[in-house]
């Protein structure tokens, strides 16, 4: 058991994460902040569109509550609502400690009780990371694994090349990704294992060129991006398909007036963005949108954007 | 297994629970119990369906199924109909019409035609679900991908492609004119319109019509008059008039993006209208951006 709290430096390692040689800095800048994946919904519902009670007096963000919140979910484990969610605590555990370490809070917990935790959702035999405590393995956990201990700045902990040849070993002839042992495919997929593979440094361990052509088969007339090829375009598997193709320098396959157009379209009369045409705004999607965002302001195309 | 599916009716999403019926069923081939799993899957989804690993866990049987099967027309069948009535009590479902669109590759070309004429009186009454016309697009890819097989059916499936597409239009446009604003009518109309006259264009020397007119040009002028009605709709209380003449500017805009080709003829066309910034300016202000950088 570690005791004492660990400065975060993944800073560090996303500046390190492996990028395209060639790339400008300010590629390099947008796909950084892409290989930090989804965000907490916590800090995306409350900073993104703060309701009035998440705000203090002065208007400022009432981030003690916040971490007060966190913390009391975190030692909450046998409500009800907990227990239903117990086989994907590891994903909540990094939209948690995002939140934390966003608000300079992250020795708020005890690092060597979380790591140590992190470790026990490890399978040896695969490589791969289940949800909670003997839970099956799948590529959603092993991410939300690896972003964890990098928070912490902890990845010496892992068999890094264990992890990397379980999620390399999902490639499909394809190039596709499945999410486990039994085979669904998705583009989502495609990102979550370039993304972990990005922050192990060990990119190499699959076919990349066979990984950014199945992506691209998978991009629509409106330049969007779907799940499969043929997929309806929406935003969450955009950022997905996005991101996968800025970590491996491949930005040079999306159609950016095209996509631009889409995601402007996205924009609602009150301001608010949707994930796909005839959709309600939802504030879900003002997290992925910033990142694409972000990587728009590199392409030249962010003062389209109202 | 009874346990895996008490623990699967209270938490759909529960990975490992799927799996491990995954493990039982994969020990030999049994039709029933997996027919059985269909139907555990269709009560999740009564009550939850978006759940995402119901799906995939159902595709998973499919696909057995299928090592097993050469005929998989009735399954697919019902399996497309089962979609249908999940999408009746929960709009815009992606991951319901996802897995619709995944069934396509299972389906005969008759069965792709079938689905096409059967969902159109769904679509009618659902104008505003833009997953339903993105699987009228994949169902339209699907056949013009069956074209390509070699023999003596394929001038008449080329032709029978063509007929459909213009019959989807005509269809298109009546929504259009009926329902003011609809944004998926009108992106289901991009679609139409960019295969359509890139298609034109490719055969345009064969295919003039008596006056000595090229079809482009009908098409063009048939769209201009569609963009004119739609700009001099009056205004509504809703405002839906003001979305209607913007998506039309949109659209108009689209085809001049995508086929470049015919950007010079639509000019001309829209010379009463003004120049297709104009029409923009006044259709659409609010996204001036958007368009500025796009006729640029």
């Amino acid at each position: 058991m570690f005791t004492g709290s660990t400065r975060p430096t993944h800073r560090r390692v996303r500046d390190s994460a492996p990028l395209a040689v060639g790339d400008s800095l300010e590629r390099r800048a947008a796909a950084s902040s892409l290989l930090a994946g989804f965000g907490s919904s916590t800090l995306r519902a409350k900073l993104l569109v703060p309701p009035a009670r998440a705000m203090g007096e002065g208007g400022e963000l009432a981030a003690e509550k916040h971490v007060r919140y966190i913390v009391t979910v975190e030692k909450k484990k046998d409500s009800f609502e907990s227990l239903v969610m117990e086989h994907i605590r590891l994903n909540g555990a990094y939209w948690g400690l995002t939140t934390l370490d966003l608000l300079h809070k992250l020795d708020a917990v005890d690092a060597g009780e979380v790591i140590q935790w992190i470790m026990s959702c490890y399978h040896p035999e695969s490589g791969g990371f289940g949800g909670n405590v003997g839970h099956d393995p799948h590529v959603l956990y092993t991410l939300s694994a690896v972003q964890v201990l990098c928070l912490f700045d902890r990845l010496d902990v892992l068999d890094v090349d264990k992890v990397a040849d379980y999620v390399s070993g999902l490639q499909n002839e394809d190039g596709s990704f499945s999410g486990d042992i039994w085979g669904e495919v998705d583009t989502r997929f495609s990102y979550i294992v370039i993304c972990t593979l990005a922050l192990l440094h060990r990119l190499h361990k699959i076919n990349v060129q066979k990984a950014v052509d199945y992506i691209v088969s998978c991009k629509n007339l409106d330049g969007g991006f779907g799940a499969m090829p043929g997929g309806e375009s929406h935003a969450g598997q955009i950022f997905c398909c996005v991101g996968a193709l800025a970590i491996t320098g491949s930005l040079h396959h999306i159609d950016r007036d095209l996509l631009g157009w889409w995601l402007c379209e996205r924009q609602c009369k009150e301001g608010g963005l949707n994930g796909r045409p005839e959709k309600l705004a939802d504030v879900k999607f003002r997290c992925p949108f910033l990142k694409l965002f972000m990587f728009f302001i590199t392409l030249s195309w962010h003062h389209r954007f109202d | 297994m009874s346990h895996s599916k008490a623990l699967l009716i209270l938490c759909p999403d529960m990975l490992t629970a799927w799996n491990s019926r995954k493990m039982v069923l994969s020990v030999s081939y049994d039709f029933t119990k997996l027919k059985d799993e269909l139907q555990l899957c269709t009560m999740i989804l009564s009550y939850s369906p978006k759940n995402e690993s119901t799906w995939s866990h159902r595709r998973w049987v499919i696909k057995k199924v299928s090592e097993h099967h050469q005929d998989m027309s009735g399954l697919i069948e019902r399996e497309s109909l089962l979609v249908k009535e999940i999408a009746e009590k929960s709009k815009m479902n992606y991951r319901a019409w996802r897995h619709r669109c995944w069934l396509i590759s299972y389906m005969t070309r008759e069965q792709v035609l079938d689905e096409l004429k059967k969902s159109a009186r769904w679509n009618e009454l659902h104008v505003a679900d833009n997953c339903c016309f993105h699987y009228r697009r994949s169902l339209l890819l699907a056949l013009l991908d069956s074209r390509c097989i070699e023999g003596e059916n394929s001038l008449d499936y080329k032709s029978e492609v063509h007929l459909l597409w213009k019959e989807e239009l005509r269809w298109n446009e009546m929504l259009i004119r009926r329902y003011q604003g609809r944004e998926s009518l009108w992106i289901h109309r991009r679609f139409l319109s960019q295969w359509w006259v890139k298609f034109l264009l490719s055969g345009e020397e064969m295919e003039c019509c008596a006056a000595g007119i090229s079809l482009v040009d009908l098409f063009l002028s048939q769209e201009i008059y569609l963009l004119s009605d739609c700009l001099n709709v009056p205004a509504d209380e809703f405002g839906e008039a003001c979305i209607q003449a913007e998506l039309a500017a949109l659209y108009i805009l689209w085809i001049s993006k995508q086929v470049p080709a015919v950007k010079p003829q639509l000019e001309e066309r829209l010379h009463s209208l003004g120049s297709l910034e104009d029409v923009l300016a006044r259709a659409c202000p609010e996204r001036s951006r958007l368009w500025t950088h796009l006729i640029a």
